[in-house]
C-alpha cells in the first residue's frame, strides 16, 4: 500500500530537498517553518495491462462492448494522444501502442479494412516518423504509415469539418476523416486533471477557428484552476463542444492513467523522499549531477529526452467520454492529491526540463513561462497555494535559447511582442490575429515540425490567471536578460530572492514548496 | 613717417580687392572690412564652382557665423544695405591670363593660397606661383596703382636656425623653370603609369584583392590605383624638389618662389607688401574670442591629444610653436595695406609670436594638459579619457616606435585577411581597425608637424611692432597685434581649447564601429528590392554540408568512411578553387552530384534535408526577409546552391535565383545547366532585373556575407553585410555600411547533421 501525501513542515532535521532547475536538479535548504506539498507515494502498477485493456473493452462504461461496435464496411478512425503525452515519454511499448494493437486485433476479427490513425496533435508540431514509430509500435508503424497513420492537420482546411455551434455560439470543427467516420477510437493517458474526457476530440483535432474559444485570455483567467475542470471555464467550453460532438459522432473513449514512477531505476532517488536516501541513493545523486554538469549542453539535452519513464499503469477505463473521464480523474487525483491547509505568502516550484512543447526539444523562455505560471502554478484545487498578491518563486536557467525548426514564431514573438508589451490582453488585441494567420508560420506548421504560428500566444495566455494573481515572479539562476524580457524578476540565490520578495510580503513571510518531482497536487482549503 | 600720413589720406574713400576672401583668413578680413572700415568698398575675386556661381557663394559666405556680431550690432537690414552698397564679385578663377581688374583699386589684399601642405607638385604651383604671376599681370594691366599685399607665411624661410630678419628671400631658385617644370610633372608622371611594369604591379596588387569579386571590379580597383599612384608620385615629386631646394615643403617652397613673382613683377612698378603670419589660430578678441572656422594647424594635434591618441610627441619640449590668432594677423594685414611703401623698397612684416612672447611646447603641453584635466573628453559611453603624459623622448626615438608600431598592425592585418573569420576576428579587426585610426593619426600628425616642431627659427618682428605702434583712432580700438599682449595661459585654455573642443561634431571618441541594420521601412511604391545571398548569410550551411548530408542519406552506412574520405582528398582542389574565384569552385564542386538520380535527389530533400536547411537558418535573417515582405518590398533569393535545395525557403521570396544540374534521362551529369551567378554577375543580374522591374534600387536592400558580395551590396543604396567575413567586413565598416550578427538560435552542422541523417 502507498503511503499518502502530506505536508512537510521544514525543521532543523529536515535535509536539504531536491529541486529541479531545468537540465539539472539541486540540493535546497529551506528556511524553518516553511511547508513542503509531497503527493501521494507512487501507486503500484496493475500487474497485467493488456488483460486489463481487454476487460475495458469488453465491459466499457455508457457503451456496449467495442467489438458490438465494429462491423464490416465501416470507417474507423483510431486517434491518440500526440507527443505531448505523458512526461517524461514512457518507456517502450507505449501504453497507447498496447491499446491500439488491442482495437486493430479487434477490428481484424470483424473484418474492418477503413482505419486510420491519426494523431491528436492540434496546433502542435508534427511527430516525426520516428516519434510515431515510438508511440504506436513497429507493428503499426509498418502497416500504416505514411498512408494511413497521419498526424492532424489545422490548416489542411479541406480536410477539415465543420459540426455546428455550442449554445454559446462556439464553432466546433474537426478533423474530416475523423468526423465522417462511423467510429471514433480515442486512445488517451490522462497525465493531469487538465487533459482527458471532453477535451480529446474537441481540442486534439480541432483548427484554430475553433480553438479560439476557449484558448484565450479571458477563458483561461476564468479557469481556477485549469486542473479543476467544475472551476475551469475553459472545460466548460470544452463540456459544450464535447456535447454538441456527442450528437454527431460516436467516440469510444478509452483512457489510461500512470503512477508517478517518473525516473528509470538508476535514478530512483529522484522519486523518494530526500529523508529516506540510503548510501546509494546518495552516491546515485552526486554522480548523476556530476555526470549532468560533465556532458556538454547538447548532448545532455538529448539524454534528458532520451529518458523514458518506467511508468506503472494505473488504471485502463473505456467507454462514454463522459461516462469514462470521471473514474480516470479518480484515478490521478488518487496519485497526486494532498490536501495543504491554507495558501502561503511565497510558493517555491522547480522547473525540470521538459514540458508537453519541447519533448525532443528546447525549452524556451516562453515555454519556461507556461511552464511555471501555467502548468505548475495550476496544479491546484480550490485555491493558489500562493495568497492573492503573493509571489512565485520558480528555479530555472531561463537561457535566450529557441528551436528554430521546432519553434519558428515562438522566437518572433519573444523578439517583437514581448519587447513591446507582456499584458496577455494586449498581446491578444494586438497580435493573435496577425501570428495566426502568418502564411510562412502556416507553410511551417504543415511541412515542416514547426509549431503552430499561434502557439507561443497560448503559450502566454496559459499564464494569464498567475499574472493576475501574482504580486511578483522571480527566477531563480534565471537569465537577467530574459526573464525581464518577459517582466520577471532574477535572483542568483533563494536568500536572494526571498529577500526581493519581502518588499512585496512582509519581513517573516510563509513559504509553500510544491515538491516536483514528481507531479503533486494541491487542495488547499 | 610718410607712411602713416598717407595711410591717413588713403582712409577717405578706399577700394580694396580681395582674393580668398571663402578662407580662414579671407572672412575675417572682409567681416573686418565691413565692421570697421566703412568707407573702404571691397571686391571678392571668387571663382564659381560646378551648380554654384561665384554670386552664390558669397551670398553662402555672408551667412556664415564670423559675420553674425556685425550683423547683429547694425541689424540685419543695414547690414544688407551696406553689404550692397559695398561688396562687389568679381567671378573668375586665378590661373588665368585675361583676368580684368578694375582701375580704381587702391589695395588689393592677396590672401589665396593651396590648402594643404603637401598637393600634387602641378597643384602646388599652380595657385602659388601661377596664379601670382597672373594676378599681379592683372595688376600691371589694369593702370590702376593699388598697393599689394601679398599673404606669404613665415615658414617660407625654409630650414633655418636663429633669428629670420623681416626681408626679401635670400635664394636663387629660378622660379620660371621651376614652373615649367611643375607643370610638365603630371604628363610625365601619367606616362610613367602606363609603363608595363607599374601597371602589372597595380592590377596584380587590385587582383589579390578584389580578384573574388570578378574582373570588371579588378580592372576598376586598378585604374583606380593607377591614378591614385600618379597622384602619388606628384606628392613625391613636390616634396623632393621642395627639400632639395631648402623648404620643409612644396607649400612653403611655392609661397617662397610666390613671394619671389611678387618682387619680379612689382617692385619699382607698385607699392608692395608682403605678410607673413606663422600658425595662424583662432580669433582672441576680434570678432569674437574663439572665432574659428574650418580645421586649422594645431586642431589635429589638440583634439588627438584630447583623445588620448597623441601619447608621445616627436618635439622637443623647448622648441617654439608660433601660433598667432586670426584677428592680430587681420589687424597686421589691414593697417599695413593702409600704409603703401615706396615702389622701389616692398616692405617686410613677420606676424608671429616667437620672437616677443614665444610658446614653446612644454608650455603647450601643460595648458593641454591641465585643460582637459579639468575637461576630458568622454570616451564614447566608457566615462572619460585621460590626458596623456609626454616625456619628450626626441623625434628619433619618437619615429622609431611609431615605425615598429605601423610595421606590427601591418602583420597583423594581413594575418587576420588569411585567417578563417568568426565574430572573434571581427572583434579584433575593430580593435585593429582602431588602433590603425590611432596610429595612422599619429603619423599624419608627425609628418605634418614633424619640421615645424623642429624647426629653430626665430621670426624677428621689429617692423610689425613699429607698424602696431603707429596704430591710430579705430585702428588701435581693435587693440593691435603686439604679440605680447597674449597671454597663452588664458588664450589656450579659455579661448583657442574650448573653441576647437566645441566646434567639432559628434561624439568625442568613436567607439562602436558597426552599426545594425536599420529599421525596415514601407515604401509604398512597390520599387524596392530586398535581395538576400542565401549560405553565410540566411543559413549558415554551405554547399559541401548540403552536399554530405545529402549524399549520407542516399548511401548505406557501410559507404560513409569511403565517401568522407574521398571528399577530404579532392578538399585542397575545392579550397583552392574558392579562393581563386568562387564561381570555379562551384563548378568543381557540382560535379560530385554526376550520377544521382533526379528523382532521388528530390525526394530526399522532401523528407530530411529540407528541414536540415531549416535548422541551419538563421531566425533574424527569416524575420527580416518577412519584414521586406510586410513593408511591401520585392525579395529575391540569389545563390550558387541548387534550386532543389532552396525549396524550403522559396515561399519567402518573390523571385529565386539559384543553380539547376544539368540532366540528362533523369540522371545528373554533373554540369551546370548555366554558368552560376556570382561577385560582380550577381551585381550585373540585380542592375537588369531592377531596369526590367523598374525598381529604385537606391531605396532597395542588399544582404551578402562574403566580399564577393561586394559588388551586389555596392549596387543599393541600404548594403547590409551579414556574418560578414574579415574582408568584408573591414569594407563595411569603412564604408559605414550596416552589418548585421544573425547567428542566434541557428542549430550547429553536427547536431543538425546528426538530427538529419541519423
Amino acid at each position: 500500500m502507498s503511503r499518502p501525501g502530506f505536508v512537510l513542515e521544514v525543521d532543523e532535521r529536515t535535509p536539504a530537498l531536491l529541486m529541479h532547475q531545468g537540465e539539472g536538479f539541486r540540493l535546497e535548504k529551506l528556511p524553518m517553518g516553511s511547508r513542503v506539498i509531497y503527493p501521494p507515494e507512487s501507486l503500484p502498477g496493475l500487474r497485467d495491462v493488456d488483460e486489463e485493456i481487454r476487460k475495458a473493452l469488453a465491459a466499457p462504461v455508457g457503451r456496449p462492448p467495442l467489438s458490438e461496435l465494429l462491423y464490416a464496411g465501416m470507417r474507423l478512425t483510431i486517434v491518440f494522444d500526440d507527443l505531448s503525452l505523458p512526461l517524461p515519454q514512457m518507456q517502450t511499448p507505449d501504453i497507447r501502442q498496447r491499446v491500439i494493437e488491442h482495437v486493430l486485433e479487434a477490428a481484424a476479427a470483424k473484418g474492418v479494412d477503413d482505419v486510420e490513425l491519426i494523431a491528436g496533435n492540434a496546433l502542435h508540431r508534427r511527430m516525426t516518423p520516428a516519434e510515431l514509430k515510438r508511440t504506436v509500435g513497429d507493428r503499426v508503424y509498418r502497416s500504416f504509415f505514411p498512408h494511413h497513420l497521419k498526424n492532424h492537420d489545422a490548416e489542411d482546411k479541406e480536410n477539415l469539418k465543420e459540426i455546428g455551434h455550442t449554445r454559446h455560439g462556439e464553432v466546433v470543427e474537426i478533423n474530416r476523416r475523423a468526423a465522417e467516420s462511423d467510429l471514433i477510437v480515442y486512445v488517451n493517458i490522462t497525465l493531469t486533471p487538465m487533459s482527458g474526457g471532453p477535451k480529446s476530440v474537441s481540442v486534439g483535432l480541432a483548427s484554430y477557428r475553433s480553438l479560439k474559444h476557449h484558448h484565450n485570455v479571458q477563458t483561461l483567467r476564468n479557469s481556477k484552476s485549469f486542473n479543476d475542470p467544475p472551476n475551469s471555464a475553459m472545460h466548460h467550453s470544452y463540456n459544450r463542444m464535447a456535447a454538441l460532438l456527442a450528437e454527431n459522432v460516436n467516440v469510444f473513449q478509452i483512457e489510461t492513467t500512470v503512477n508517478n514512477d517518473m525516473f528509470p531505476k538508476q535514478m530512483d532517488f529522484l522519486n523518494k523522499r530526500e529523508w529516506e536516501w540510503n548510501l546509494k541513493d546518495q552516491a546515485a545523486f552526486l554522480a548523476v549531477r556530476r555526470a549532468n554538469e560533465l556532458v556538454p549542453p547538447a548532448k545532455r539535452r538529448q539524454i534528458w529526452h532520451r529518458t523514458a519513464a518506467p511508468y506503472g499503469i494505473t488504471g485502463v477505463n473505456a467507454g462514454a467520454p463522459e461516462d469514462v473521464h470521471p473514474i480516470t480523474l479518480k484515478n490521478v487525483l488518487r496519485q497526486q492529491l494532498t490536501e495543504v491547509n491554507g495558501p502561503s505568502d511565497i510558493g517555491i516550484w522547480g522547473l525540470p526540463y521538459i514540458c508537453p512543447y519541447n519533448v525532443n526539444s528546447i525549452m524556451n523562455p516562453i515555454l519556461v513561462m507556461s511552464l511555471s505560471l501555467g502548468y505548475l502554478f495550476n496544479m491546484y484545487q480550490n485555491q493558489p497555494i500562493v495568497r492573492p498578491g503573493g509571489v512565485a518563486i520558480f528555479y530555472h536557467p531561463v537561457p535566450n535559447e529557441f528551436h528554430s525548426v521546432h519553434h519558428p514564431s515562438y522566437i518572433d514573438f519573444f523578439e517583437e511582442v514581448l519587447a513591446e508589451t507582456t499584458d496577455p490582453v494586449a498581446i491578444e488585441t494586438k497580435f493573435e490575429e496577425q501570428f495566426a494567420t502568418d502564411p510562412w508560420y502556416i507553410h511551417l506548421y504543415r511541412n515542416s515540425y514547426a509549431y503552430h504560428g499561434v502557439h507561443p500566444l497560448y503559450m502566454w495566455y496559459w499564464g494569464a490567471h498567475a499574472l493576475e494573481h501574482l504580486g511578483d515572479v522571480i527566477f531563480v539562476g534565471g537569465d537577467r536578460k530574459t526573464t525581464e524580457r518577459m517582466g520577471f524578476r532574477s535572483a542568483s540565490t533563494l536568500q536572494d530572492a526571498l529577500e526581493m520578495a519581502r518588499e512585496r510580503v512582509g519581513s517573516s513571510p510563509t513559504i509553500t514548496y510544491q515538491h516536483t518531482p514528481p507531479i503533486a497536487m494541491a487542495d488547499v482549503r | 613717417m610718410g607712411t602713416i600720413d598717407q595711410a591717413e589720406g588713403q582712409e577717405q574713400d578706399g577700394h580694396l580687392l580681395l582674393t580668398g576672401a571663402t578662407g580662414f583668413l579671407g572672412q575675417a578680413t572682409l567681416e573686418r572690412i565691413l565692421a570697421s572700415h566703412p568707407r573702404l568698398r571691397v571686391t571678392l575675386l571668387v571663382r564659381g564652382r560646378t551648380g554654384t556661381t561665384a554670386q552664390e557663394r558669397v551670398d553662402r559666405l555672408l551667412r556664415q557665423p564670423v559675420f553674425s556680431r556685425w550683423r547683429e550690432r547694425v541689424g540685419a537690414e543695414v547690414a544688407a544695405a551696406e553689404v550692397a552698397a559695398r561688396v562687389r564679385v568679381l567671378d573668375a578663377d586665378l590661373g588665368n591670363r585675361d583676368l580684368t581688374l578694375p582701375d580704381d583699386l587702391t589695395a588689393l589684399v592677396h590672401g589665396a593660397s593651396t590648402v594643404s601642405f603637401d598637393p600634387p607638385v602641378d597643384e602646388a604651383f599652380r595657385t602659388n606661383v601661377q596664379g601670382v604671376r597672373d594676378l599681379y599681370e592683372a595688376v600691371l594691366r589694369s593702370g590702376g596703382n593699388p598697393h599689394v599685399v601679398h599673404v606669404s607665411t613665415a615658414y617660407v624661410n625654409g630650414v633655418h636656425h636663429g633669428p629670420v630678419p623681416e626681408m626679401s628671400l635670400r635664394h636663387d631658385v629660378d622660379w620660371q623653370s621651376e614652373l615649367a617644370a611643375a607643370e610638365a610633372a603630371r604628363a610625365f608622371s601619367e606616362a610613367d603609369s602606363r609603363r608595363p611594369a607599374t601597371l602589372r604591379g597595380l592590377f596584380d596588387e587590385a587582383k589579390k584583392v578584389h580578384g573574388k569579386s570578378g574582373p570588371r571590379s579588378t580592372a576598376v580597383a586598378a585604374e583606380a590605383r593607377r591614378q591614385e599612384w600618379v597622384e602619388k608620385q606628384l606628392v613625391e615629386h613636390g616634396r623632393l624638389r621642395a627639400k632639395v631646394a631648402g623648404w620643409h615643403d612644396v607649400y612653403t617652397f611655392t609661397k617662397a618662389l610666390g613671394e619671389r613673382v611678387a618682387e619680379t613683377l612689382l617692385t619699382g612698378r607698385r607699392p608692395l607688401t608682403v605678410v607673413r603670419p606663422a600658425i595662424v589660430e583662432s580669433a582672441l578678441r576680434h570678432p569674437y574670442p574663439g572665432w574659428i572656422q574650418g580645421f586649422k594647424m594645431a586642431e589635429p594635434l589638440i583634439l588627438a591629444y584630447g583623445r588620448g591618441q597623441l601619447t608621445e610627441f616627436p618635439g622637443r619640449p623647448d622648441g617654439i610653436l608660433d601660433v598667432i590668432p586670426v584677428d592680430m594677423v587681420v589687424s597686421a594685414v589691414l593697417a599695413a595695406a593702409l600704409r603703401p611703401p615706396e615702389p622701389e623698397k616692398p616692405h617686410y612684416l613677420h606676424v608671429s609670436s616667437g620672437d616677443r612672447n614665444p610658446l614653446t611646447f612644454r608650455e603647450m603641453y601643460e595648458q593641454l594638459h591641465r585643460f582637459f584635466t579639468d575637461n576630458p573628453m568622454t570616451d564614447g559611453g566608457y566615462g572619460h579619457v585621460t590626458p596623456p603624459t609626454w616625456e619628450f623622448p626626441g623625434a628619433t626615438r619618437a619615429d622609431r616606435l611609431l615605425r615598429t608600431g605601423e610595421k606590427i598592425l601591418d602583420l597583423a592585418q594581413d594575418a587576420l585577411l588569411r585567417g578563417p573569420h568568426s565574430e572573434r576576428t571581427r572583434r579584433w579587426q575593430d580593435d585593429l581597425t582602431r588602433t590603425r585610426e590611432d596610429t595612422d593619426a599619429l603619423r599624419r600628425l608627425s609628418d605634418l608637424y614633424g619640421d615645424y616642431v623642429q624647426n629653430e627659427a626665430v621670426y624677428r618682428t621689429d617692423k610689425l611692432l613699429a607698424l602696431h605702434h603707429s596704430l591710430t583712432g579705430d585702428e588701435a580700438a581693435t587693440g593691435g597685434f603686439d604679440p605680447a599682449d597674449i597671454d597663452w595661459g588664458h588664450y589656450l585654455r579659455e579661448v583657442h581649447f574650448p573653441a576647437v573642443t566645441g566646434s567639432r561634431r559628434g561624439p568625442d571618441k568613436r567607439r562602436s564601429r558597426s552599426r545594425g541594420p536599420k529599421e525596415v521601412n514601407p515604401t509604398g511604391d512597390n520599387r524596392t528590392v530586398a535581395i538576400f545571398d542565401l549560405e553565410g548569410t540566411i543559413v549558415s550551411s554551405n554547399l559541401i554540408e548540403t552536399y554530405l548530408m545529402a549524399k549520407l542519406n542516399e548511401l548505406p552506412r557501410g559507404e560513409w568512411a569511403g565517401e568522407m574520405a574521398d571528399l577530404l582528398r579532392r578538399m585542397p582542389r575545392y579550397l583552392s578553387a574558392e579562393r581563386h574565384d568562387r564561381g570555379e569552385f562551384i563548378r568543381t564542386f557540382m560535379r560530385r552530384w554526376e550520377g544521382f538520380a533526379e528523382a532521388d535527389l528530390r525526394k530526399i530533400v522532401a523528407d530530411k534535408v529540407g528541414d536540415a536547411l531549416l535548422r541551419r537558418a538563421h531566425p533574424q535573417a527569416i524575420r527580416r526577409i518577412r519584414q521586406h515582405r510586410k513593408a511591401g518590398h520585392r525579395t529575391v533569393l540569389i545563390t550558387g546552391t541548387l534550386d532543389m535545395l532552396v525549396e524550403p525557403i522559396a515561399p519567402l521570396f518573390d523571385e529565386t535565383v539559384t543553380c539547376r544540374l544539368h540532366v540528362r534521362d533523369g540522371i545528373c551529369t554533373g554540369f551546370l545547366d548555366r554558368p552560376p551567378l556570382v561577385g560582380e554577375a550577381r551585381a550585373a543580374w540585380l542592375v537588369q532585373y531592377a531596369e526590367a522591374a523598374q525598381l529604385d534600387l537606391a531605396s532597395s536592400y542588399a544582404y551578402g556575407d562574403s566580399y564577393s558580395d561586394r559588388p551586389l551590396l555596392e549596387a543599393v543604396g541600404n548594403p547590409v553585410a551579414v556574418n560578414p567575413d574579415t574582408r568584408l567586413y573591414r569594407h563595411a565598416t569603412r564604408k559605414r555600411w550596416a552589418v548585421a550578427d544573425w547567428t542566434a538560435h541557428t542549430m550547429s552542422a553536427v547536431d543538425s547533421m546528426v538530427e538529419t541523417v541519423w
